[in-house]
């Protein structure tokens, strides 16, 4: 079994998205993922190979739908749920959408 | 078990159910020790937990036609000892 | 696996998370910020170009450079520490009849400190399936058309090893300075997408 994120020579990918003049981050909140996730390792809250298995472990339909930041913030998400860092039902609680 | 630049090694046909750093497309391929990289914890054992030693690393070099049946480059890959094993 | 339940959007579900770890102290207010500013500063493709813009006129450098890059570097006042964490490096040279390229398959491993944040196309499950099994035609769609005698060497970063590419030097360049050299060399070189 094989896991979703393990696609090298797997067919039917289709053609390469090249964006000209990319910036580093598209969204402020595609940096703050970044940035959360190099604090939370540099605080050894988990390791990157539990990070990268945590990004893994999305159902596979979730993990093809999701953007690339979108990965990483189910991710920490998982990890700090698992951990006992933080519970599910107060990051749900999110009131200024 | 350790390896020398020059040898064949094969990539483990293994199926595990936990997170590994050893891709499908190259199980069970036979490639080339192409370099030493140095040691580093097996991130199969780092994910779930389980504290062991570093271990070896190689760079391992495939022909696409052993790895795809086709092409005619090489691709390098970095395998921990314990993907590895004789052919 | 904790299952996300919130329709909020990403960005306000982001900040909540965000918060709910200042609270825990985890994370110090205004930090993230600081950290990325400092980062985005110092991790840009200069920091790759400079190095090749070196090995195109120092013969000793680029011997140490493709032996042991971490201290070749070092003498460029560059380290492999300015992403998340202290990688290891591999630099390897393109050459008349060999051309590198450098892909991660499993995720999105990267030579953060030396090339900036990734672009998206190389994080895109595109790329990363493709360039491993049709490397030629995925070269051809980047617009690099190498001559059929060319071999084609594809790296893929599966360990803690990081990868450069040193493209070759453009003819015609034998005057330039090495800042100028330097100016030649983009992204897409040190990837092995571009010829230089």
């Amino acid at each position: 079994m094989s896991r979703i994120n393990d696609v090298g020579g797997v067919q039917g990918f289709g053609e390469l998205v090249v964006e000209q003049d990319e910036p580093p981050f598209h969204a402020d909140w595609e940096a703050h993922v970044f940035a959360l996730n190099t604090a939370l390792l540099r605080k050894r809250i988990y390791h990157l190979d539990e990070f990268r298995d945590a990004v893994e472990r999305l159902p596979p339909a979730q993990y093809l739908a999701a953007s690339y930041y979108e990965r990483w913030y189910l991710a920490i998400r998982t990890l700090l749920v698992e951990k006992g860092v933080l519970d599910a039902e107060e990051l749900d609680d999110v009131h200024d959408g | 078990m350790t390896f020398t630049t020059g040898e064949l090694v094969r990539a483990k046909s293994v199926d595990p159910p936990h997170h590994t750093r050893l891709p499908s497309y190259a199980r069970g391929a036979v490639g080339t020790i192409v370099r030493p990289q140095g040691a580093h914890l097996l991130p199969d054992d780092v994910a779930r937990g389980i504290s062991a030693p570093e271990e070896a690393v190689y760079a391992v070099r495939f022909t696409a036609r052993e790895l795809f049946g086709t092409g005619d480059h090489t691709v390098t890959l970095s395998l921990w000892e314990s993907y590895l094993e004789k052919p | 696996m904790s299952g996300d339940h919130s329709d909020a959007p990403i960005a306000a579900r982001v900040r909540r998370m965000e918060h709910l770890l200042e609270q825990r102290g985890l994370v110090e207010p205004g930090v993230l910020d600081e950290t990325l500013a400092a980062f985005l500063n110092r991790a840009t493709p200069m920091n790759g170009a400079r190095i090749v813009a070196r090995a195109w006129t120092d013969p000793v450098f680029r011997e140490r450079l493709l032996v042991d890059a971490q201290a070749a570097i070092a003498g460029l006042e560059l380290s492999m520490g300015g992403g998340l964490r202290v990688q290891d490096l591999q630099v390897v040279a393109n050459s008349e009849d060999e051309h590198n390229v450098v892909v991660c398959t499993l995720c999105s491993c990267y030579p953060l400190a030396l090339l900036g944040p990734s672009p998206t196309w190389y994080k895109s499950e595109a790329y990363r399936s493709r360039v491993v099994r049709e490397p030629r035609e995925v070269l051809r769609e980047f617009g690099v058309d190498l001559r059929p005698e060319v071999g084609i060497e594809v790296w893929d970063a599966n360990s803690e090893i990081r990868y450069m590419v040193v493209p070759n030097r453009p003819p015609g360049t034998e005057n330039l300075t090495e800042e100028q050299l330097a100016a030649l060399v983009t992204r897409n070189g040190l990837i092995g997408t571009a010829l230089v």
